[in-house]
This record gives structure tokens, C-alpha cells and sequence, in this order.
């Protein structure tokens, strides 16, 4: 680009000092300083000049570049730390499980990535295993409950007494036990 | 990166390259062919390799094999153990992938003979493929139909149906 310029800018130096003539090919590439008006240098100039008429890409350009750009923006980063992960930190090798050793649950695993997404995300598969059985556990005695509920429930309704069921009977204030005339009353 | 396979489970056959004999003065295009693709392909991949593996071995770590303990069965369960349910579940599922998975190490046996006999694998690879007859008829068998949501349960009913048929079929 430097260069450019400075090639640039000695033609412009070559044309002021060499008088400008109409055949000089050497400086016609590079000459601004001095427009020439009776032999233009035409570019890609044949055929006839069309304006072409076509719906607006604009929109679609935009979609396509904003995809690009959304794609990229996590992707490169994703991409440059899966690359140097497998490059400079490689895969575990399979050993023998040494004498009286329990492994972390994340040693179980291959790829340092998992192993990672394992030590530090996840719960250990123990851990999970226990939660389950608790789930089990918890929804087993809901459900004994509720069975002896019933039993319970039907015992209570059978002898028609207990503290979930009682029969109504009259109210004791309304029994007159005053001294009746006749002894059948 | 997958690590090379067991050479004792698939031998190769001995090599049968005859001693270099030149009669002409020509040179041997399948020399020079080889030389080409080992300097052009195999000398870069290889050295790339041994790049990154004197990278890796600064930061190696390694990993078991988990071996987990026996519970009891679906069978030796109490009713309404769900708790038992549970674990013998888990076993069965675990027993399951471990078949399939010998199932797929017979398969890759058979795959190999055939690739290294070549046309006359019905002949050479007889003991292959008695291998892998027995133990796909044993799978079917047992995890045959059992489909998406095969359970423990589910396989203990269809073994319960293999035993009616066998005692049908004994009893006729």
C-alpha cells in the first residue's frame, strides 16, 4: 500500500517535470494529475450498457449477513476452545483401577470436555441414583399412607365411631327427664 | 483419537511379498508412487502427530472402568419393594447395553474376517459366523421385540412366555 502511494505519487513527479504527450503510455496508467480529453482509457468497455432491473436484495443480503454474524459470534470461540482442548489437553488413556482406589466419578470418563461438564456441572450419577430411590421413597410412603388412609377411613365408617366418623344423634338438652306422671313415657 | 485395534482378535495372514528381483533398467513407478504419497502424506500426518502428542503428555490424565455391584433381580424383589424395583431396573438396563454391546464386538468380528477373506469368507470365517448366528438368535431371544420402552418387567413376561412354550412343547 506504501508502495503504492509512493509509485503514485513519482509518476505524478514524472509528469510535471516530462511535458504530457497524447502517446505517452508509460504515465497514462498513473497520471490524475492531468485529465486528457482526446484519448480516454476505456475500461471493460464493450457491449451495450444495460441498466438492470431486478427486486431489491437488500433484505435477503442483510438476513444472510446477520445469520453470519449471530452464527459466528459463539462459533468461533466454541470452535478455537474444542480445537486447542483436543490439541493441547488429550484424551484420558484406560487404566487398571489401582488397589483400595475409589475414582471420582468424573475420572470414569474419556474426553476432557465431559470430564469438565462432569466435575462441574453435573451431579455425580450416585448422587442422582440416591435422588431417585428418595423420589421413590417419598411417593412409596405417600402411597402407604393413603392406602391405610382408606382402611382407616372404612374401619371407622364400619363401627360407625371414631374421630373421622360419628353418627349424629339428638342433642342430650332436648331429653326432658323430669319426673313424667306415667312411668312409660 | 481411537486407539488401534486387538491384533490377537483379528490376525492378519503372514506377508507374501517376493524378494526384489530387478531384470530391467526402468525405474519401478510403484516406488517411486509409494516414496511420493510417504513423503508427501504419511511424513507430514505422522510428524504432526508426534507434535501433539509431546504437547499432550505434559497434561495426561487417565480414566477406569466402572464396575458396578450386583443387586438383587426383579425376581428376588418383595412385592411393592419399589425401592428393589428400582435398583433391579437400573441393573437390567445396565445388562442390556453390555449385550448390545457384545453383540456389535461379534458383529465387527465377522466384518473383519469377511474383509480379509475376501470371496472366500463363507468358507474361511465358518467359526465367525457360528459365533454370530448363536449369539444374535440368543439376543433376539431374549430382548428380541421388546421395542423403545423395553423394560426389566417386560423382559421377565417374554422369558416367561419362552418357558410356557418350552414346557407346551415339552409336554405334547
Amino acid at each position: 500500500m506504501v508502495g503504492m502511494s509512493l509509485l503514485r505519487s513519482v509518476a505524478a513527479i514524472a509528469a510535471r517535470l516530462t511535458p504530457v504527450k497524447s502517446g505517452n503510455a508509460a504515465t497514462n496508467l498513473l497520471v490524475r494529475t492531468i485529465p486528457r480529453t482526446e484519448k480516454v482509457a476505456v475500461r471493460w468497455g464493450h457491449g451495450k450498457k444495460m441498466f438492470v432491473i431486478k427486486p431489491t436484495e437488500f433484505y435477503d443480503k442483510r438476513f444472510l449477513r446477520l445469520l453470519q454474524f449471530y452464527i459466528l459470534l459463539t462459533g468461533i470461540p466454541v470452535a478455537i476452545i474444542v480445537t486447542s482442548v483436543n490439541l493441547f489437553i488429550g484424551e484420558a488413556e484406560l487404566v487398571e483401577t489401582p488397589e483400595g482406589y475409589e475414582p471420582e466419578h468424573w475420572e470414569y470418563y474419556k474426553h476432557p470436555i465431559t470430564r469438565w461438564i462432569t466435575r462441574n456441572v453435573f451431579d455425580s450419577p450416585v448422587k442422582d441414583y440416591e435422588k431417585m430411590m428418595a423420589a421413590i421413597q417419598i411417593e412409596k410412603e405417600k402411597a402407604d399412607m393413603r392406602l391405610a388412609q382408606l382402611e382407616v377411613r372404612r374401619h371407622m365408617r364400619r363401627r360407625g365411631d371414631g374421630p373421622w366418623f360419628q353418627i349424629e344423634t339428638l342433642d342430650k338438652n332436648l331429653i326432658d327427664s323430669s319426673p313424667k306422671a306415667t312411668p312409660d313415657n | 483419537m481411537p486407539s488401534d485395534f486387538d491384533k490377537d482378535a483379528y490376525p492378519e495372514p503372514p506377508r507374501q511379498t517376493p524378494v526384489v528381483d530387478k531384470k530391467t533398467a526402468l525405474p519401478n513407478p510403484a516406488l517411486i508412487l509409494s516414496k511420493l504419497f510417504y513423503y508427501s502424506v504419511d511424513l507430514p500426518v505422522t510428524t504432526f502427530r508426534e507434535v501433539v502428542e509431546s504437547i499432550q503428555a505434559k497434561n495426561k490424565s487417565v480414566y477406569y472402568h466402572q464396575k458396578f455391584r450386583r443387586v438383587p433381580d426383579l425376581t428376588q424383589c418383595e412385592y411393592g419393594d419399589y425401592l428393589c424395583y428400582y435398583e433391579a431396573e437400573m441393573q437390567w438396563r445396565r445388562d442390556y447395553k453390555v449385550d448390545q454391546e457384545i453383540v456389535k464386538v461379534i458383529q465387527e468380528r465377522l466384518r473383519a474376517c469377511q474383509q480379509r477373506e475376501g470371496h472366500s469368507y463363507k468358507q474361511n470365517c465358518s467359526k465367525e459366523i457360528e459365533q454370530f448366528d448363536e449369539v444374535s438368535k440368543n439376543y433376539t431371544s431374549r430382548y428380541g421385540d421388546l421395542g423403545a420402552y423395553a423394560s426389566g418387567r417386560k423382559c421377565l413376561m417374554k422369558q416367561k412366555e419362552r418357558m410356557m412354550e418350552a414346557a407346551q412343547k415339552q409336554n405334547d
